[in-house]
């Protein structure tokens, strides 16, 4: 099972630029952080703390939000697509 | 809310950079009757190739005086006033008098202070960001349920990177700002599409529209919410790189 992550601008310096990532064999949210932090180590650090997502990072499978689906628990199918949306703060 | 007639509305747009300056001259040639400007800065010459209203002679000039007279050239009505300075606590008056508020600022600290004075004050607002090539715009109702606390909780601790670290895209700041302002032109309409986060991915020319749900848990519209003052102190945890 195969699902496409999304990287947004802020974290691509750790994907090589890459704007999207695949993940093979995840069941979960929680498996694709895992694939993801084995492929460009520090990707989990930047998501996640010890109470789980960062408070300004959201994820989203498909077009929702995982904090109202089953959270890192969220199961993912083959070829759905990951979306990371972290808080940006320019604009000046 | 119901509609209101732009030649009577009352805009403030917190910071008029990059997104303020194309949200600002969208909202003025729109016919809004005052807008209310906030900011704290001057002039760069790096700033010139995003921030549209400046000239070359602007340079070191104060950002909210080359506005008024960008604004001046191109002969619109609208009143324009100004306050000097970041967005604090203190300017309860200028939050009060605006019937929605254009959030245009480069840190976090604003943006949250923003967001709880505006859900204090029961003010619509539209927050935007930029940085490198993506951006974000999102609308929120005067009584929250999502906010922006609904959508990212808290300040971010430690230093982000503002775009005169990592740069951002001149049409990135056009799109988002005038976007802001066509959001907020929707809020005075009565047709504001609150709780809808648009992001835009410039390199992919992507624009993607999410419907944001409100928390139960939000600390400031959910329905065990903490934030019912603003307390200076919760504003100083980021001290994020400013323009």
């Amino acid at each position: 099972m195969a699902v496409i992550v999304r990287i947004p601008t802020p974290l691509r310096s750790l994907t090589g630029g890459n704007e999207e990532v695949n993940v093979e064999e995840a069941a979960t949210v929680a498996d694709v952080i895992n694939s993801l932090e084995a492929k460009h180590a520090g990707m989990k650090d930047r998501l996640l703390d010890e109470k789980g997502v960062r408070k300004f990072i959201n994820i989203y499978v498909g077009e929702e939000d995982i904090r109202f689906l089953e959270g890192l628990r969220t199961p993912v199918k083959d070829g759905e697509q990951i979306s990371i949306v972290p808080a940006i703060a320019g604009g000046a | 809310m119901g509609m209101i007639p732009r030649e009577e509305a009352t805009v403030a747009i917190v910071g008029v950079g990059g997104l303020g300056a194309p949200a600002a001259l969208a909202l003025a040639h729109a016919g809004i009757g005052r807008l209310l400007l906030v900011d704290d800065d001057e002039v760069d010459r790096s700033n010139l190739h995003r921030q549209i209203l400046f000239r070359d002679c602007d340079v070191g000039r104060s950002k909210l005086e080359a506005t008024v007279d960008g604004l001046a050239r191109r002969r619109v009505k609208t009143r324009v006033e100004t306050r000097t300075g970041r967005l604090s606590p203190g300017h309860s008056e200028l939050v009060a008098g605006a019937d929605v508020i254009v959030e245009c600022s480069d840190n976090f600290a604003t943006k949250f202070l923003a967001a709880d004075v505006a859900r204090l004050a029961g003010k619509p607002i539209v927050h935007g960001a930029a940085i490198r090539w993506i951006g974000t715009a999102f609308a929120v109702g005067p009584e929250g349920g999502p906010c922006y606390r609904c959508l990212f909780e808290d300040i971010p601790a430690g230093a982000q990177a503002g775009c005169d670290i990592a740069g951002v895209v001149g049409p990135v700041c056009g799109i988002i700002g005038a976007m802001q302002a066509q959001l907020a032109l929707e809020v005075l309409d009565g047709k504001a599409p609150f709780g809808t986060l648009v992001s835009l991915d410039g390199l992919r020319d992507d624009l993607r529209v999410r419907r944001i749900r409100g928390r139960t848990g939000c600390a400031l519209c959910g329905t065990t919410r903490t934030i019912d003052a603003i307390d200076a102190a919760r504003y100083q945890a980021s001290s994020s790189s400013e323009d």
